[in-house]
């Protein structure tokens, strides 16, 4: 078994190298999937966020008091000098996303149901805006409504009306991802994770061991000895499977493909340098198409179909399966009780 | 016979690498592969050792024909490759133990032969190095060791002192003529004539994959017309001098250049005396005087018209 042995020696000098990936993606892994788990539960939960707004009002009256009170519940004012620069500067350097500015007479002529308008500055594309705007139309419409269908209402009990209607609120339900229910546990985003650094530490391992004894010179070498070539591809599978193997106990299905992408890799590459620049690219690849780093429901049905092709999109499909289906606790007494029963039997 | 090559014929398309090539080596001799760079001693080797198919011939080995699986011909065959074949992976030690363990089973006695090929060629401080961190001479010690540890009876040298500095060049030598001193039959390539002519007991030259001469030394140096050369730092020699020197009875050159006199006699007494009586009679002024017997080197100039280094 000296193959078998030299092998595991190689194996265990490469450690160290393979450690380095393992810690480093390990961390990273850590991080990111502890990082979209938080992700996660803010987009699971709703939050309602104020914007910005100068509050500009060139009179007062109950109508505008109402108004500004509304729009409170969804705007931080904030106070500015009524002066276009100092104005400009703050939309600029966005001290406040948007601008309102009622004009002298808006409540009279509002309430004679003419035809009167606001002025509003704004930074460009902002979403918080149309949320701005959402409010304004609702509470003008609603006042507009109560105008014109009641004759001589006045502006105190239009903005009780008005205060009690939009009170009313409707409870939310947030659904991520269309049909998918957003149970992702911290567990499931760090095995995706996990997927590339094994991937580059079996590459790294198997990739090491494939240049060495394909040394032109060592297998001349070898093939000197009175030990058979049928033995030495034996011994060299063998250990072959041990390595791999003790991965997939780890991994289960997705280590043997890696194995099988490390194998031809080992095959094909010349030099040291390149192992780890390839199993950077062929690992990086797939766990970007495949829903490792991003979930696999934001990807496209093209790109899904073209990750269906390497081993880490059915790794992640699967793991974001078993996520759903148990909690890794019952793994775990799983795994003892298969232990216990295989003692058993041993006994 | 502990190797009996028969008309062996290698090809590589256009090139003929061997040429029906035949040779045999007794048991106990060191038996050198001489000849330039490219004449086919590698290919001769890795022939024998059947790691390369050959187009015709036959090759026994202790008596049997030797195959790619003909492994208890094998079990007793030690090579020391031409590059260094070592893991890098690996220690100094564990090297040697490794290569050992593909002959030897038995743990102690594997142990105990490591150990003694350690000693050998002088690496005990070094067993816990890895190859990366040994010089070139430490390296091809490394290499030798790996290749005779289980203490084989034929060991195969090809070129093992290649770019490699004298001290362990010589002690790399003494370690090869020890091995033999053991008991070991040792078949030695390269193309240092002063290696081949200082150890081994019996030489084959070899140019462009045919043996061109098989012997020992002096039965090589006995092949060819040259006795002895002559070599005189001397001052002013005229045409006319070389001409009559040169019908001198035993004499078979004579040249002169940059105020040397190279002087190529025949075999036989006396050609010292007759060129210095010439010298004197002369009148020429002369100062340092060398007389060197035939070296390989002369005999494969003789035979190939060209120098064993070109």
């Amino acid at each position: 078994m000296q193959v078998f042995k030299l092998y595991m020696k190689i194996i265990r000098r490469n450690i160290p190298i393979m450690l380095v990936y393992v810690i480093t993606f390990l961390v990273v892994a850590l991080i990111m999937s502890s990082s979209m788990v938080k992700e996660q539960k803010k987009v699971a939960s709703f939050e309602r966020t104020k914007s910005k707004v100068a509050f500009i009002a060139e009179e007062n009256s109950p109508l505008i008091d109402g108004f500004r009170e509304e729009l409170g519940k969804i705007a931080n004012f904030i106070e500015l000098p009524d002066e276009t620069e100092a104005l400009q500067d703050a939309l600029y350097f966005r001290k406040v996303s948007y601008i309102l500015r009622i004009p002298k007479g808006f409540t009279e002529g509002f309430m004679k149901g003419e035809n009167v308008q606001m002025e509003k500055t704004v930074v460009p594309d902002s979403f918080s805006n149309a949320y701005i705007d959402l409010c304004i139309d609702k509470y003008f419409n609603t006042a507009r409504l109560y105008i014109n269908q009641m004759k001589g209402i006045t502006q105190e009990s239009l903005v009780q009306s008005l205060r009690l209607d939009l009170s009313e609120s409707a409870s939310v339900e947030v659904k991520t991802y269309g049909d998918e229910p957003a149970d992702y546990r911290y567990g499931n985003y760090f095995f995706n994770y996990l997927s590339y650094s094994l991937f580059a530490v079996i590459i790294q391992g198997m990739g090491v061991l494939m240049l060495v004894f394909n040394n032109q010179d060592l297998k001349r070498r070898n093939t000197c000895s009175p030990v058979s070539i049928n033995s030495i591809n034996l011994q060299f599978l063998l250990a072959n499977l041990v390595f791999t193997i003790s991965s997939w106990l780890i991994m289960v299905i997705f280590t043997i493909c890696c194995s099988s992408v490390s194998f031809l890799i080992g095959n094909l590459v010349r030099g040291y340098e390149a192992i780890s620049a390839i199993s950077n690219v062929v690992t990086i690849g797939p766990c970007f198409i495949s829903g490792a780093f991003v979930p696999q429901e934001l990807l496209g049905e093209s790109v899904l179909r073209i990750a269906s092709f390497t081993p880490t999109y059915w790794y992640v499909k699967a793991n974001n399966q078993i996520a759903q289906l148990t909690r890794f606790g019952l793994l775990a007494f799983f795994a003892v009780s298969l232990v216990v029963v295989k003692k058993r039997r041993f006994e | 016979m502990i190797i009996n090559a028969r008309n062996l014929v290698k090809r590589y398309g256009d090139l003929v690498a061997l040429d029906h090539l035949s040779f045999s080596v007794k048991e106990g001799e060191i038996f050198g592969l001489l000849g330039p760079n490219g004449s086919g001693k590698t290919t001769a080797i890795n022939c024998i050792l059947s790691l390369l198919k050959y187009d015709n011939g036959e090759v026994e080995i202790f008596g049997e024909t030797m195959t790619p699986d003909a492994y208890h011909i094998k079990r007793n065959i030690g090579i020391v490759m031409q590059n260094v074949a070592v893991y890098n992976e690996l220690t100094v030690y564990e090297n040697i133990d490794y290569f050992c363990g593909l002959y030897v089973r038995d743990k102690n006695l594997k142990k105990r032969l490591v150990d003694e090929a350690v000693e050998f060629v002088g690496l005990n401080e070094f067993t816990r190095f890895y190859p990366k961190k040994l010089s070139g001479g430490l390296l091809r010690r490394l290499n030798i060791a790996c290749g005779f540890a289980h203490r084989p009876k034929l060991i195969i040298m090809d070129e093992p002192t290649v770019a490699i500095d004298p001290q362990s060049r010589n002690r790399i030598l003494e370690g090869i003529l020890e091995l033999n001193r053991e008991g070991a039959t040792i078949i030695y390539t390269s193309h240092y004539m002063e290696e081949v002519e200082k150890i081994c007991s019996r030489i084959m030259i070899l140019d462009k994959g045919k043996a061109i001469a098989t012997g020992t030394k002096d039965e090589l140096k006995a092949m060819i017309t040259l006795g002895e050369k002559i070599t005189v730092e001397s001052y002013g020699v005229t045409e006319e001098q070389l001409k009559r020197m040169r019908s001198l009875p035993n004499i078979v050159s004579v040249d002169y250049r940059d105020q040397v006199l190279e002087v190529k006699s025949g075999k036989g007494k006396n050609n010292l005396e007759t060129v210095l009586d010439f010298i004197k009679k002369e009148g020429i002024q002369f100062g340092k005087i060398y007389c060197e017997l035939p070296t390989l080197n002369d005999v494969f100039l003789e035979l190939t018209g060209k120098e064993l280094r070109d």
